[in-house]
């Protein structure tokens, strides 16, 4: 057994006690007091020593004793038995340690004086516990209103209970919460986008809320539509249309459960843009797993399911657009697309073709070379039929237009009839002329002029629309159908694509017949639409999630 | 020395181990667990909590919980996990409004201070070993006051003392004895001041007699002991000192920390 060292140098007269909250005043001067501060730093010192009093047998005063541990002091305890050698008091320091712990408290009572401050007051709790700024939809004036019509808090309130709670409602609310804190294993089997308490708020305001399919499980509100982000809410990201679509699971199931529905379940109400093409619903629904529009979003329909363009019009684009016969516009300009196709209103979509702006300008549907301002009207076969079972006085009305004198105008008109009879014949002959002759049958291959010339411009009505001719004087011409929309479930906006020229989407210089659907592929679209391209490419970007709010009425 | 490389590589491959395996979890799961914020925040929680025991750990020594050295390699290395959960719990983006902002702070606080702390706690004992052997901190007021009784009675002996060391004294060195001096040129290891100072005893020394210029002698070696325990103050004081940060902000980011919590969960979905 090793034997222990004595503590070395250990002054017991100068005795420092480090560790203790409070070290003597005089520790600095190498001269500690004996008895050191007392717990709550107060100095103890009183005298060097306390006199005892001595009283023998009989005495009653007795005589007080010195009892000072260096030796009796020469004057001794004074009368009163007090000592007379008093030790000065000193100023006790406070340790580091205790010097920190007091720190420590005084940071955790600022902490706390911090939040109980703003606990109290409203305007800071509202703006120092909001993660961030919400939307202007959910912040406005309008929302203010429409949260006061339905009992809520202009502030968080409004979707939040706590949010209009003191300290002490906050803590119950938090603790009443599905889970709450102290539920911890329910974390783990939290099911993804479940409908929450905080989304029946939602729907005090946003009523009928309502999803795009019928097969759709209802999915929270939260899980799409994150808030706190931006005065202008973030867009939808396709987190949450791949949660479904991207899942073969759940497309499965869909496709499953739309196989015993009625096509008119899917029916959209969409607000309509324009004549859509009645695509058919598809047979397995729109159940195709997606993850992205420029990864497996599947080729759009018109090119898989080989639509073709049911319009009996006949319109050759690469004619119009390459055709060495196609002559000068007025204006000296070739033809190109922008002459028909210009954008309406809105600039999102393209505004129907008309016949008197757009067609007429080449096709002048004359009919006599020798009267070219007399054409034929562009519209109805019964109008066209009876202009020209009235064309004396057509002819007439003609020359009263141009100044000829009332006495001369039967003349002007037997002559011009004569002419006509001559090249063309008249009556039922002049009709099947007009309704029926193409550019091979017809008297005159040139179909058009724009410079005023005075060849005939047969042929007719047939060389572009389809005619019916049952019996003589019975011309049918059926009217044209021109689709505008053919992707009903995706949204498309021209005026964001002026940048590309028409070609560039729309391959209509190689395209021969109507029955040809000029929208791009995919690929196309996937060129910039896509992180390589550098354009947005979520789901949101052309397609709509919940039914509009036409659907809703219903 | 051996000891603890072999300490810091084993320290550091845990540490690089578990942040890799932490990164992959969060890569594989942040999207996939719908309450993965709920949980990677309890996670920090916990972590916070285990650091937070290290000072409790050593206001109880007298209980069987493992080595305090052993605590202080847990807190070390665990608190640089902690700052990889911190940031997976953020979802690396910045924190976003008045509150999160708040214990972003407070966290960085902590966290700087407490890394500062370290290197500190690596730096400045050797930098003592090197000048003037072990001083017990709360010692050094009253071995100061010792030398400066000593100065002052070579220096101001009596009426047979040199009258120039005596206005030398008065005029520099009783400043120089009275109070620590030079904290941040000690921490900066400058031996600027007491260079100076022992050269103008030197000029000193040439004027005066022997007998003199021994005294002399003496008080110079005192102003080396307490310019070396000047030294010692200043790097003590340093290293007890970054705790008046590390501590005080810890509760208090506690505190917040747990206000958090409640705030989360009183304003979660599920919340009324």
């Amino acid at each position: 057994m090793s034997e222990q060292l004595p503590a070395p140098e250990f002054d017991h007269d100068n005795y420092a006690r480090p560790n203790q909250a409070w070290t003597c005043g005089h520790a600095a001067e190498g001269r500690c007091c004996p008895l050191g501060p007392d717990r709550l730093g107060r100095c103890q010192a009183t005298f060097e020593c306390q006199p005892v009093l001595d009283l023998k047998p009989g005495e009653t005063k007795g005589r007080w004793r010195c009892t000072r541990s260096g030796g009796v002091c020469e004057l001794g305890p004074r009368p009163d038995g007090t000592c007379c050698r008093p030790i000065p008091p000193c100023s006790p320091r406070a340790s580091l340690r205790w010097q920190r712990g007091r720190f420590t408290l005084a940071v955790m009572a600022a902490s706390l004086a911090i939040l109980l401050i703003v606990l109290g007051s409203p305007p800071l709790r509202d703006r120092l516990f909001n993660p961030g700024t919400v939307s202007q939809p959910h912040s406005g004036a309008a929302f203010a209103a429409l949260a006061a019509t339905n009992h809520l808090n202009m502030s968080c309130g409004a979707c939040h209970l706590a949010g209009a709670s003191g300290p002490r409602r906050i803590v119950h609310t938090a603790f009443a919460a599905d889970p709450s804190p102290v539920e911890l294993v329910k974390l783990f089997s939290a099911a993804p986008a479940e409908v929450t308490s905080l989304d029946g708020h939602c729907q005090t305001c946003h009523t009928s809320h309502s999803f795009h399919q019928v097969t759709v499980v209802t999915i929270a509100c939260t899980y799409c539509h994150l808030e706190h982000q931006g005065a202008k809410m973030k867009a939808v990201g396709d987190a949450g249309c791949v949660f479904c679509h991207g899942n073969a699971g759940t497309m499965a199931a869909a496709a499953t459960a739309s196989q015993h529905m009625l096509p008119e379940a899917f029916q959209l109400d969409m607000v309509r843009h324009g004549l859509e093409f009645p695509a058919p619903h598809p047979a397995q629904g729109f159940t195709e797993v997606i993850h992205g529009f420029a990864d497996d979003h599947p080729q759009f329909r018109f090119i898989t399911d080989h639509w073709r363009d049911p319009d009996t019009l006949k319109f050759n684009h690469a004619l119009h657009l390459t055709g060495s016969t196609i002559p000068d516009l007025p204006n000296g300009h070739k033809l190109d697309c922008t002459f028909c196709h210009q954008p309406d209103a809105s600039g999102a979509f393209i505004a129907p073709v008309k016949f008197e702006q757009n067609c007429r300008v080449c096709h002048s549907l004359q009919f006599d070379p020798a009267t070219p301002g007399l054409t034929l009207p562009h519209g109805r076969a019964e109008q066209v039929t009876a202009f020209l079972h009235s064309l004396p006085q057509q002819y007439q009305d003609y020359a009263l237009r141009q100044g000829t004198n009332a006495s001369e105008l039967a003349t002007f008109a037997s002559g011009k009839l004569a002419q006509l009879r001559k090249v063309y014949g008249l009556g039922e002959t002049l009709s099947q002329q007009v309704f029926l002759s193409t550019a091979k049958t017809g008297p005159d291959t040139q179909v058009g002029t724009v410079n005023g010339a005075t060849r005939p411009v047969f042929p007719g009505c047939a060389y572009c629309h389809e005619v019916k001719h049952d019996a003589p004087g019975d011309y049918q011409v059926t009217t044209p159908v021109i689709y505008e929309r053919w992707l009903n479930h995706a949204a498309f906006d021209h005026a964001k694509h002026t940048a590309l020229a028409c070609e560039k989407c729309h391959d209509a210089v190689h395209s021969t017949k109507t029955a040809d659907v000029l929208l791009p592929a995919r690929e196309t679209c996937v060129e910039c639409h896509s992180l390589r391209g550098g354009v947005v490419n979520t789901c949101a970007t052309c397609h709509e999630y919940h039914k509009p709010l036409v659907a809703r009425t219903n | 020395m051996k000891r603890f490389q072999k300490q810091f590589w084993l320290g550091t491959l845990v540490l690089v181990v578990a942040s890799v395996a932490a990164l992959l979890v969060h890569r594989d799961w942040h999207e996939r667990l719908p309450a993965y914020a709920y949980i990677s925040g309890w996670v920090l929680f916990g972590f916070m909590l285990l650091l937070a025991l290290f000072n409790a750990r050593k206001k109880l020594p007298f209980l069987p919980l493992g080595r305090s050295e052993q605590w202080l390699q847990l807190h070390i290395y665990g608190g640089f996990f902690t700052v990889v959960l911190f940031l997976i719990h953020l979802n690396f983006r910045l924190p976003r409004g008045g509150f999160e902002i708040t214990l972003a702070v407070l966290f960085a606080i902590v966290t700087i201070s407490g890394i500062v702390g370290l290197l500190l706690s690596r730096a400045l004992p050797r930098r003592l070993q090197t000048r003037g052997g072990e001083v017990v901190f709360e010692k050094i007021p009253a071995i100061r006051h010792s030398l400066r009784q000593q100065a002052e009675k070579l220096a101001l002996g009596g009426p047979g003392g040199s009258p120039i060391i005596a206005e030398f004294y008065v005029r520099r060195l009783a400043v120089f004895f009275a109070e620590p001096r030079n904290f941040w040129l000690h921490l900066q290891e400058s031996r600027g001041p007491i260079n100076r100072l022992l050269a103008d005893l030197g000029d000193l020394r040439r004027l005066l007699s022997e007998t003199d210029a021994a005294v002399l002698d003496q008080i110079a070696t005192l102003t080396r002991q307490k310019d070396g325990l000047d030294y010692h103050n200043a790097l003590q004081a340093t290293l007890k000192l970054w705790l008046f940060v590390h501590l005080p902000f810890t509760y208090g980011l506690m505190l917040f920390t747990v206000w958090h919590i409640v705030l989360v969960y009183a304003f979660s979905g599920g919340a009324q």
